[in-house]
């Protein structure tokens, strides 16, 4: 006989509910390779078309199906069933974020913060087209490589406390992405990301929780790059000529 | 499947808005231990703001001083003391983490850094232990 799981998904019609609750569904687990993301494909496709996500690349790549997997942030396309059959597994829309519909957040938050650490080589003046590269060392790539790995998947913001109580606070991708930027040795815009980056809700509210860190599904530590940040800034301010470029 | 990308950037006003529970820290055992570590802070305040108070006492005189020896108050102290080593370990071992420094253009080994911490905290905590003794005598 062919196994089943069941999947508890969260549930919310912004039209006619007042708050989320979970429906469960029982479906097959034919396949030990399964997904939490091919449970839910599975949902919609044969069971209840109108259930609500986000998802699409389906290889930990784009970071747009990450949801809360009994109780803990991941990527469904990267959790798989086999580790929780035969106990039900709970999908929740991501912590920290408000619920759109279902399992669908509001990321608009997140997108203000990560464009206001501007996550792009800045330049004083820019090397004219054809002219020369931008040469960098593999040393000099090393410096920043992790911290450019982030997918934007929101994970690390759904596991930190800090963020779900003060949402204010810049948070964990923004600055390993100002970090990574800071880092690389052909951007000169530190000077145009450290009011925001420097200011008490950018690395200061972060008291290293760490758990953004443990979540992140590609191995960046934006743990890490938040209290290098602290030291950083803190030397630049102590040392004399620290402000100086 | 997948919302249009221009959902996310709609005014969203009838979203349901999401509120940390006020236990939140005990649903995980990382953030256990961290509200552990930053409670420590509140008992080593009040050791040390007893300590002040003691050294007010002894600026009298050693003759009208007499150090608190009571059973509580001795185990007061050796919590304190617990949650200070808890509270100097955690930290001196994310220095490894933090601390970024090159040597001939090769980055030091974390492992390095933390060692060198501990090093120094050891070097530290001998130098004034035998300030204190050598002094207190």
């Amino acid at each position: 006989m062919a196994k089943r799981i069941t999947i508890q998904a969260t549930r919310f019609d912004p039209e006619k509910d007042t708050k989320p609750r979970l429906q469960s569904y029982d479906i097959p687990f034919s396949d030990d390779s399964m997904v939490v993301l091919d449970a839910l494909n599975y949902i919609k496709a044969h069971v209840d078309g109108t259930l609500s996500y986000r998802w699409s690349c389906r290889m930990g790549i784009c970071g747009s199906c990450g949801m809360m997997v009994n109780g803990t942030p991941k990527l469904t396309c990267n959790a798989f069933l086999r580790d929780y059959w035969p106990q039900p597994v709970v999908v929740q829309p991501l912590n920290n974020f408000p619920v759109v519909r279902d399992l669908v957040i509001d990321m608009e938050d997140f997108m203000d913060k990560l464009k206001s650490v501007k996550p792009w080589i800045i330049r004083k003046q820019d090397i004219p087209l054809g002219a020369h590269e931008h040469v960098q060392t593999t040393s000099q790539i090393d410096d920043f490589k992790q911290f450019s790995q982030c997918i934007n998947c929101m994970l690390c913001y759904a596991a930190c406390p800090v963020y779900g109580l003060n949402n204010e606070f810049l948070g964990p991708a923004a600055i390993a992405l100002a970090r990574r930027y800071n880092l690389d040795s052909r951007d000169q815009g530190l000077k145009d990301r450290l009011p925001v980056i420097a200011e008490a809700e950018g690395v200061w509210e972060c008291s290293f929780v760490g758990e953004c860190s443990v979540v992140c599904p590609k191995g960046v530590d934006p743990a890490k790059a938040i209290q290098q940040t602290k030291l950083d800034t803190t030397m630049r301010f102590v040392l004399p000529y620290g402000n100086r470029e | 499947m997948s919302l249009p990308a221009g959902e996310a950037g709609r005014t969203l006003s009838s979203t349901y808005r999401w509120s940390m529970p006020a236990n939140w820290w005990t649903r995980k055992r990382h953030y256990f231990f961290y509200m552990l570590r930053e409670f420590t802070a509140l008992p080593l305040a009040l050791w040390l703001l007893w300590f002040l108070v003691e050294i007010k006492r002894a600026a009298d005189g050693p003759a009208s001083y007499a150090p608190h020896s009571s059973a509580l108050f001795v185990a007061f102290s050796v919590v304190c003391l617990m949650f200070a080593l808890y509270h100097s370990i955690t930290f001196l071992s994310l220095a490894g983490v933090i601390i970024h420094v090159k040597f001939l253009d090769r980055p030091v080994p974390s492992r390095l850094i933390v060692l060198s911490q501990f090093g120094l905290w050891a070097a530290a905590s001998i130098v004034i232990g035998f300030v204190l003794i050598w002094f207190g005598r």
